[in-house]
């Protein structure tokens, strides 16, 4: 079996705009998936802008993970 | 004037307006295989944007979103996950696969996987893999336009000739303007089926309850389960959670017609502005979902089953004008054409490319191959037909596979977009999908979702399993070709090469 070229991983960001906008991707997505939303965001009250607080709450979360790639974006991450 | 005939006039009118983009793109065409099966490697922001999200967004979104928060509740506001991982697919691999395409003419998954891994075993899995799965998307969304003029026609047009116009019409333009026409056409769907819901639903809101907000407040006062987790039918568990997250963003944006997109992007910025910026028509596009069918479960309860999907089309035609009902029938039609020209055209470039030039006949021309491309079409409006009135048993249970059967591709692709690690193999990656799909059906189909967990996330851990394991005991790719293709990402990535 022939020897594999060795190559830095692309798995793991370089940069600190990489690390930056890769933690806050992942870190604000898993506000979106469970243990969270069924024990935490689970609820109606208190209501945010006349709108239920779990519909919110995810609107809001959301929404800050498409600024998250905007930021990414413009930083050339 | 009935509100039938505004309603399947405007829908007319809609399909002649595509025909007629179908004969202007076939005036641009030059007789190439990349202008005809991908717009020439040139598509800029605006073109890309609205079909991907036109495509993206099939009847399922349109009516069956609906639906879905009619039976299920707040639950399906889940699908703001999967249209934001979409978006950041296309940032980080959506690139990597564009890139790979322009340095080495990739026009199909199975051209990039089958040139890493070095097997032809390779391309025709994945080949297969491709067309089998999306195949049943054709009959999904032809049955939806059926459904869809014969709903708009008060049942004077039935659901099989309306399904057999709205394919001929998809399979006309295609053939005359191959993917031009498609995005051409997209560009028109995409900003007729958003306006249509939103104006729709707004509309309903207004209508019915004084407003959205007034329209929540009345969810909460008559159904406050709708607004809970798992639902009334406790059906949003954890598990289906986190496994539609994985299913409906990897799961459709490896399907080809999505994932051919990447590589007729004009540059690499374009595809990162779209990944940054898709997420905001994909995800709003479900906020006017969930107010139609949370609004429709108070206005009018009792829909169960497949007939929730009707709440839409239901309420339109009892409290909605003429014009506005045939407006967003159109738009509906529109959401399910989108969806099934680009289906037909990746069916049709995979056969094209990796079936029929590769082991039929290598050395035709260019236009050979385009005059074949559009027979292929012709073959395919034919099945997809066929397909779509013939609701056989087995066709059930593959398109219950349907959704999860390109998840399993996700390996392989992860295998050649990132470089780092050990390779997987030949052996590995075919071995890997050939277990996903085993698992892919006695997860979905034989015991349903073990332990609450979506059965394509046991698929795929037994997918990654399986292809690690063997990788590890088997023959990687050339350093040669390992070395070419990771270093090509090494200098588009990073801009350097080690």
């Amino acid at each position: 079996m022939q020897a594999e070229p060795k190559r830095r991983s692309h798995f793991i960001p370089r940069t600190r705009d990489g690390w930056i906008a890769t933690g806050a991707f992942i870190g604000l997505f898993l506000l979106a998936m469970p243990p969270v939303t069924h024990l935490v965001l689970n609820r109606t009250d208190p209501w945010i802008l006349g709108l239920p607080f779990i519909y919110a709450s995810l609107l809001i979360i959301y929404t800050l993970l498409i600024l998250v790639l905007v930021w990414a974006l413009r930083r050339g991450v | 004037m009935e509100t039938w005939v505004v309603a399947t006039g405007l829908i007319f009118v809609y399909l002649l307006i595509t025909l007629v983009l179908g004969v202007v793109a076939n005036r641009m065409l030059t007789v190439d295989m990349e202008d005809f099966l991908l717009y020439g490697r040139k598509a800029g922001f605006v073109v890309l944007y609205l079909t991907v999200v036109a495509s993206f967004h099939s009847v399922f979104a349109f009516l069956g979103s609906s639906g879905f928060f009619y039976t299920h509740g707040v639950g399906f506001w889940v699908a703001g996950t999967w249209t934001l991982l979409v978006g950041a697919i296309t940032y980080v691999i959506g690139t990597r696969i564009w890139a790979l395409g322009k340095a080495f003419g990739y026009m199909t998954p199975a051209d990039m996987l089958a040139d890493f891994y070095e097997s032809e075993t390779v391309r025709v899995v994945v080949a297969v893999v491709s067309v089998v799965f999306t195949i049943l998307y054709i009959q999904a969304q032809a049955q939806g336009l059926g459904y869809i003029i014969n709903v708009a026609s008060d049942g004077r047009i039935g659901i099989e000739l309306g399904t057999l116009i709205l394919l001929t019409v998809a399979a006309t333009y295609l053939m005359a303007g191959g993917l031009r026409a498609v995005y051409w056409t997209d560009v028109l769907q995409g900003i007729w089926m958003y306006a249509a819901v939103w104006v729709g639903a707004l509309f309903l809101a207004y209508e019915l309850f004084g407003g959205p907000l007034e329209l929540w407040r009345a969810v909460l006062e008559a159904r406050p389960d709708l607004l809970s987790l798992p639902g009334p039918n406790g059906f949003f568990t954890p598990g289906i959670w986190i496994g539609m997250t994985i299913t409906l963003s990897f799961g459709i944006i490896l399907q080809p017609h999505m994932m051919i997109r990447y590589y007729t992007a004009v540059d690499a910025k374009t595809l990162k502005l779209l990944g940054a910026t898709t997420p905001i028509y994909l995800m709003t596009l479900f906020i006017p979902a969930a107010l139609i069918g949370m609004g429709g479960a108070i206005v009018m309860p009792g829909l169960e089953g497949p007939a929730a999907d009707r709440i839409f089309p239901e309420l339109l035609f009892m409290y909605a004008p003429p014009w506005l009902t045939g407006m967003i029938l159109a738009g509906a039609t529109a959401a399910a054409m989108s969806t099934l020209d680009s289906i037909l055209h990746a069916n049709m470039t995979v056969l094209t490319r990796d079936i029929y030039q590769r082991y039929i006949r290598p050395e035709e021309s260019q236009a050979h191959y385009v005059w074949v491309g559009r027979a292929i079409i012709l073959l395919l409006l034919v099945v997809g037909y066929y397909m779509s009135v013939l609701t056989l048993d087995f066709l059930v249970v593959l398109v219950t596979l349907s959704g999860a059967g390109a998840l399993q591709l996700l390996p392989a692709i992860l295998g050649v977009c990132f470089p780092g690690g050990r390779t997987l193999t030949r052996a590995g990656v075919v071995s890997g999908i050939a277990a996903g799909l085993v698992g892919l059906y006695v997860t979905l189909v034989v015991a349903p979702h073990p332990l609450g967990l979506h059965g394509a996330i046991w698929a795929l851990l037994l997918n990654a399993t399986v292809a690690v394991t063997v990788s590890a005991f088997t023959e990687p790719p050339s350093a040669e070709t390992i070395e070419r293709v990771h270093g090509e990402l090494e200098r588009f990535v990073y801009g350097t090469e080690e």
